[in-house]
């Protein structure tokens, strides 16, 4: 079977000052289908543009990126749209819900873009608030949620069009760690329903829920191997 | 092919919903940019409305002279400077050889004018008397109210019998019939005989405010100067059957007076004949100009309207360029935000103009209440209204939209 997500030396470069900076330096890697990926390292490590570059957010300066099999290089701005749609699921830090709408619609909005009906999109929506244990709250605007409530609608947000691979951006960087284990709970028990789960932190203790660990340092990988003592929401 | 069309459809329809969100959620802003092409609307609207009633108005007062008629008056017909001598005489015998020889007249109406005093029931006023005869009622247009008109045995025995506009009438005996009671023109005694219709005014002139005698009775006791000749008169109306003879029996007359007069080819015609038609092209042209340059000039209020929408869809933009990431990031191709925000300034200036229309209709219904004018909305107006405002959305919300769809997704997310 191929391999959910494959680059092959994937470089990204800026301009910074009349200077190429390699933000990503040539990482070959591949995650498969079902993994609990962490990708760590400090900032500037270049962790970040390339999980930009693995969501389709961003596009690699040289190298491949093989998504489900397919050459993201050869894509429009608009395919690009599309794969982003329906095959990546994207959990913010700061949880990027629109304000003043309410739980059901902010997890209705990719269904927009997907070309949902309406009806299909609040009773779609409704199923996955639910299964966050939302069920109550459809109708309240995020300000009138806690901030674990908040990424719970962000995290029913990405799952709405049953995409193939979640991508969390440092996403309990903005809560307490109870709640954080919450969530990190949350995304455990997702991905053992299937969903690949790619999170990127930089706390150690987060990324100890996952079960694979990638360590990026000056646009490349330096370490990869799995996490020994897993940790679950009861330890 | 429809299911194509039907998809496209439904997306626009989705793009209406998150305008529509997008505006309440920003209420008040909403209201004060889309003031600006309310106020811009309301403008040009009432504007093409005053003009419509400008228009309207010279129609019916053209329509209070008489249609098509002549006006035959003994003055030089030159545009040049005018001196006393070279006014020549016109007489009913005149007047009687234009209706014998010129095709397609209806009736002719000499007439003798001048200002004089009455005095009613203790009241006085001065007023315009015209001394006619009874085909002035037809050239004219004029019917009575109460009483009758100028009849042929009165014309015949120049009696001392008067019709009265109702401003004079209103004047010296207010709401009180006026038939039957005694006027003194000039200290000489008349009786009422009938009273008129109302004209309403045409160009500021109310055609109301005149008495009528009979011809020959204001000859022989009304006029200061005594007239040159026996039969001599001031003006005279010819009326004609329709516009062609009009326009024909207008050079007609011309060249009878020329004839009668023995004025030599190359001299000033002592003479001038107008016609209700000349007279319609003139304030007609008038009005239109008039029209043109309030529409002009309202039009820079909805250009300024326009341009706020302008500015308030890049200040949009631009505030809600991590929403516009966040979207890109969930599936939005760059058409659905360009659509999303042309669809918001269009909705803000169909809003914007819906209003300003209901204004500018309730300001033309004021108009008519209060200042007796009419000022027409036409539906092709209101419609064209509606779908100018869209246009003024889209063309001045596009730069932005388009903008906000050429953001990269990840810098439109990084953005605070």
């Amino acid at each position: 079977m191929i391999p959910l997500l494959e680059t092959d030396a994937l470089v990204k470069d800026y301009m910074i000052g009349g200077e190429i900076l390699h933000a990503v330096n040539g990482v070959s890697l591949a995650i498969q289908r079902g993994e609990f990926v962490a990708i760590m390292g400090a900032s500037g490590s270049g962790k970040s543009t390339f999980m930009n570059m693995i969501g389709c957010l961003d596009t690699p300066t040289s190298g491949t990126l093989r998504l489900d099999g397919i050459d993201t290089n050869s894509l429009s701005s608009d395919e690009l749209a599309d794969i982003r749609n329906r095959k990546i699921g994207f959990v913010f830090q700061q949880f990027n819900l629109l304000p003043r709408t309410s739980a059901l619609d902010n997890v209705a909005v990719p269904l927009i873009y997907a070309g949902a009906g309406r009806a299909e999109r609040q009773q779609r929506a409704r199923a996955k608030l639910e299964a966050m244990g939302l069920g109550d709250r459809l109708e309240n605007s995020p300000a009138k949620l806690s901030g674990g409530q908040q990424q719970r609608v962000a995290i029913a947000r990405a799952l709405v069009t049953e995409p193939l691979m979640l991508l969390a951006d440092e996403p309990t960087g903005a809560l307490d760690t109870q709640t954080s284990n919450d969530i990190m709970g949350i995304f455990q028990a997702l991905n053992a329903a299937g969903i690949t789960v790619v999170l990127v932190t930089h706390e150690p203790d987060i990324a100890d829920y996952a079960e694979r660990r990638i360590l990026f340092r000056d646009g490349k990988v330096i370490e990869d191997e799995p996490v020994k003592n897993r940790r679950s929401p009861a330890s | 092919m429809i299911a194509r069309l039907w998809r496209s459809l439904a997306g626009w329809g989705i793009n209406v919903a998150i305008a529509l969100t997008a505006l309440r959620v920003n209420l008040m802003r909403s209201i004060l940019t889309t003031l600006g092409v309310m106020i811009g609307v309301f403008s040009v609207i009432l504007a093409v409305a005053i003009g419509a009633g400008a228009q309207v108005s010279v129609t019916e007062s053209i329509g209070a002279l008489g249609a098509n008629m002549a006006i035959v008056v003994p003055e030089p017909d030159s545009d040049g400077p005018r001196r006393t001598t070279d006014r020549g005489r016109l007489t009913e015998r005149d007047i009687k050889a234009i209706a014998k020889q010129v095709p397609g007249i209806t009736a002719t109406a000499p007439q003798l004018r001048t200002r004089v005093q009455l005095v009613a029931a203790g009241r006085n006023t001065t007023t315009e008397v015209i001394g006619a005869t009874p085909d002035y009622a037809i050239v004219s247009n004029v019917n009575t109210d109460e009483g009758r008109f100028i009849e042929q045995g009165d014309a015949n025995a120049s009696s001392r019998i008067a019709v009265l506009g109702q401003t004079v009438a209103t004047r010296l005996f207010g709401s009180y019939d006026p038939v039957g009671e005694t006027v003194r023109i000039n200290r000489v005694p008349f009786r009422i005989v009938g009273l008129l219709e109302s004209k309403g005014s045409s160009f500021g002139n109310d055609n109301d405010d005149l008495v009528i005698v009979p011809l020959g009775t204001l000859r022989q006791r009304l006029l200061d100067t005594p007239a040159q000749g026996p039969d001599d008169i001031h003006i005279a109306f010819v009326g004609f059957d329709d516009e062609p003879s009009l326009i024909a029996g207008q050079n007609e007359i011309k060249k009878i007076l020329r004839d009668r007069y023995r004025v030599a080819k190359g001299k000033i015609n002592p003479f001038t004949v107008r016609t209700t038609t000349e007279i319609a092209e003139v304030t007609g042209e008038a009005t239109q100009i008039f029209q043109a340059l309030l529409v002009a000039i309202a039009s820079i209020s909805l250009l300024v309207g326009g341009i706020g929408i302008m500015n308030i869809m890049l200040v949009s933009v631009t505030e809600r360029t991590r929403e516009i990431g966040l979207r890109m990031a969930l599936g939005a191709k760059r058409a659905d935000i360009r659509n999303q925000f042309l669809v918001e300034a269009a909705v803000l200036c169909v809003i914007g103009g819906g209003v300003g229309l209901a204004l500018a209709k309730v300001a033309a219904l004021a108009f008519v209440a209060y200042a007796d004018f009419p000022a027409p909305i036409g539906f092709g107006v209101a419609v064209g209204a509606i779908l100018f405002s869209a246009v003024i959305g889209l063309a001045f919300g596009g730069w932005p939209a388009i903008r906000a769809s050429r953001l990269s997704p990840i810098e439109a997310l990084r953005s605070e």
